[in-house]
């Protein structure tokens, strides 16, 4: 039997990128986990007592669950607008990169990746009031916009990777266009639409300054929104926060687990030789 | 089962590249025509444009009695089969299969009884619920003409099917097509590079070169009687030999002459030669490798067509051997029987089969016999 060799450079490299992902969310669990007075003496240590009640109190500081449904419904909203849409709008331009206007668009696209989000923030949102979208699913519909440049990237590059005969086949085989989109290109496009579905997800759900000036009604706050409130003019309950922002991470965590199965290479493996 | 026409054919590329240039083609009910040539020719551009997937630019495609230049692909009742499958990776090789016939709204036993038929037909009924990825090439092959026959269309066409898999696979796959064909009685449209294959599968082969029909014909004619240059240098392995020199007339006798080599016309070739003004003119005499022989009864027979050479390279192939050798800085390939003792550094005499010698005008390449 032949041993498998470890690359050493490559796992001291992985350690130590674990442990800066680790390390936070340790303290964080240490924090959430302490009442404030020991969380004075020592921020790193283990807890001699579980102040469970950090959590139930986050939670109404919060209205947890209703600031909770409200990020629910954007995130959720926003990853599925997101793949139907962007991944038809690249299928259009991956396919017909040879014509001008198809080229220009994708550059436009492609352009809007560096426009920093506060230059464009205040005109976009004026114009979303203006048309009476402050709200939450003018919110959604921004996720969905601005994703755009940076998703049609990412799909556009993975689409032209995918053989033309398979259409061609589908089109000898009877499919309409629509047709082979759906049934053809999009089952197979699910490594990206599981990326993009990872990226909008967090990205919405974590979001702090779309909802910020985008949201006057505290009944749509998200929970980014909510645990601000947190944060008190003169103190702020550390213990608390840290509880908010475990509970407001469980649910990305989740959706990156369920989600990574089908971040797998090799999909259209046996397609072609 | 259809005829189809292919009248005047053109099919034109922006930034006035031409690819295909007046194809002209008549294939019968139930024929097997193969197209063949070297990359770029224009043979899978046609087959493109006969399936739908490249438009015509200009000229008449006509299927059956109706012209079908601007009828969408899955209204041309022709089915395809690509050289890299194209088989739909996240369905199972039923669904791959009976795919066209849901999009045709089939009901599900007729889909049920159609796919079964074909995978018994192909020997794949065990793969039926295996996705492609979990399938050999030739297994993978197998598939694509299954999506193919179940659909049972008026044509089928297939785009280098087989180049993708190994070579002995290949030549099974070969003979199980032509057995397919035969079974389904079925016009078979077929691309290839490969002149075996064009050789061993079609009732007629059509060869192209830069967009231009050379020759159509059956592959015997082909092979015996090449319109030109090109075509005999295509067809046949090892290629045919070619050898630059003059036809010369002295007293009645015309001879063949080149650099280190003179071969005497049989006299039955004459007429055709002067007709054709090729004495004390430049041409290129062709002569297939299996037409040169190192046997003393060939140099009996034929006594104006014996040369010497010197051999460089020995190949032996089992039943027959190769003689790569040089004429007067000419290179020539002869095919002989493994029985022959040449050895390389050998000065043997070498007879040409004088009834299978061909004759190409310099100027126009075109065959004078």
């Amino acid at each position: 039997m032949r041993r498998s060799k470890i690359n050493i450079p490559a796992m001291i490299f992985l350690i130590i990128g674990a442990i800066f992902i680790l390390f936070p969310l340790y303290m964080a669990i240490m924090v959430s986990l302490k009442n404030p007075q020991e969380l004075g003496q020592s921020i790193l240590g283990w807890p001699s007592k579980i102040f469970w009640s950090n959590f139930p109190n986050a939670m109404a500081a919060t209205h947890y669950w209703q600031a909770f449904t409200n990020s629910f419904i954007i995130t959720a909203c926003a990853v599925i607008l997101t793949i139907l849409t962007n991944s038809m709008v690249a299928y259009a331009i991956a396919r017909n990169m040879h014509k001008r206007f198809f080229r220009y668009i994708y550059f436009y696209f492609f352009a809007a990746m560096f426009v920093p989000f506060p230059i464009i923030m205040l005109p976009l949102v004026r114009q979303m009031s203006h048309i009476g979208l402050a709200n939450q699913w003018g919110l959604i519909i921004l996720y969905v916009v601005y994703g755009i440049s940076f998703n049609v990237f990412v799909y556009v590059g993975y689409l032209r990777s995918i053989p033309m005969e398979l259409e061609e086949a589908a089109l000898v085989d009877g499919a309409s266009r629509w047709r082979i989109f759906w049934q053809i290109i999009f089952p197979l496009l699910a490594p990206i639409n599981a990326t993009i579905g990872i990226i909008t997800a967090i990205w919405a759900w974590n979001d702090f300054l779309l909802p910020l000036v985008m949201l006057g009604d505290p009944g749509q706050f998200t929970l980014p929104l909510q645990q601000y409130a947190l944060q008190g003019q003169y103190s702020t309950n550390y213990s608390e926060a840290f509880a908010s922002y475990l509970m407001a991470l469980l649910p990305m965590l989740l959706i990156y687990v369920i989600a990574q199965k089908w971040i797998i290479n090799g999909v259209t493996k046996g397609a072609i030789k | 089962m259809a005829e189809l026409k292919l009248s005047h054919i053109y099919k034109r590329y922006s930034g006035n590249v031409v690819a295909v240039t007046d194809f002209n083609l008549d294939i019968a009910d139930k024929e097997f025509i193969v197209l063949v040539g070297p990359s770029g020719c224009g043979k899978s551009t046609t087959l493109r444009m006969i399936a739908g997937l490249e438009e015509i630019s200009d000229g008449d495609l006509i299927i059956g009695s109706k012209r079908v230049n601007d009828v969408p692909p899955k209204d041309r009742d022709i089915a395809m089969v690509f050289q890299n499958y194209a088989l739909y990776p996240h369905m199972t090789v039923f669904q791959n299969m009976a795919f066209g016939l849901k999009l045709r709204h089939f009901p599900k036993a007729e889909i049920e009884k159609r796919v079964h038929e074909a995978a018994k037909i192909l020997d794949i009924e065990h793969l039926l619920q295996r996705k492609p990825k979990a399938l050999s090439g030739g297994q993978r092959q197998r598939v694509a003409l299954g999506r193919a026959i179940v659909r049972e269309p008026q044509a089928f066409l297939m785009d280098e099917p087989l180049s993708n898999l190994d070579a002995k696979l290949r030549v099974q796959m070969r003979t199980e097509i032509s057995k397919l064909h035969k079974r389904l009685q079925t016009t078979f449209i077929y691309v290839t590079h490969d002149q075996t294959e064009a050789m061993t599968m079609g009732d007629r082969i059509v060869v192209m070169k830069d967009g231009f029909i050379q020759q159509v014909a059956t592959p015997q004619e082909i092979y015996n009687h090449p319109k030109n240059l090109f075509v005999a240098g295509f067809i046949g392995s090892p290629a045919m030999n070619f050898i630059q020199g003059t036809i010369k007339e002295e007293g009645g006798v015309l001879s063949f002459t080149a650099n280190g080599i003179s071969l005497t016309i049989p006299e039955g070739r004459h007429e055709i030669l002067r007709q054709k003004g090729a004495i004390n003119k430049p041409v290129i005499l062709g002569i297939r490798p299996e037409n040169i022989h190192d046997e003393p009864v060939y140099a009996q027979t034929y006594p104006g067509g014996v040369f010497e050479a010197n051999v460089d390279v020995v190949e032996h192939m089992g039943s027959e051997m190769y003689l790569f050798m040089d004429v007067s800085g000419q290179q020539l390939t002869a095919r002989i029987v493994a029985r022959s003792d040449v050895k390389v550094g050998d000065r043997p005499k070498l007879t040409v089969d004088m009834s299978k010698l061909h004759i190409f005008d310099k100027e126009t390449e075109e065959s004078i016999f």
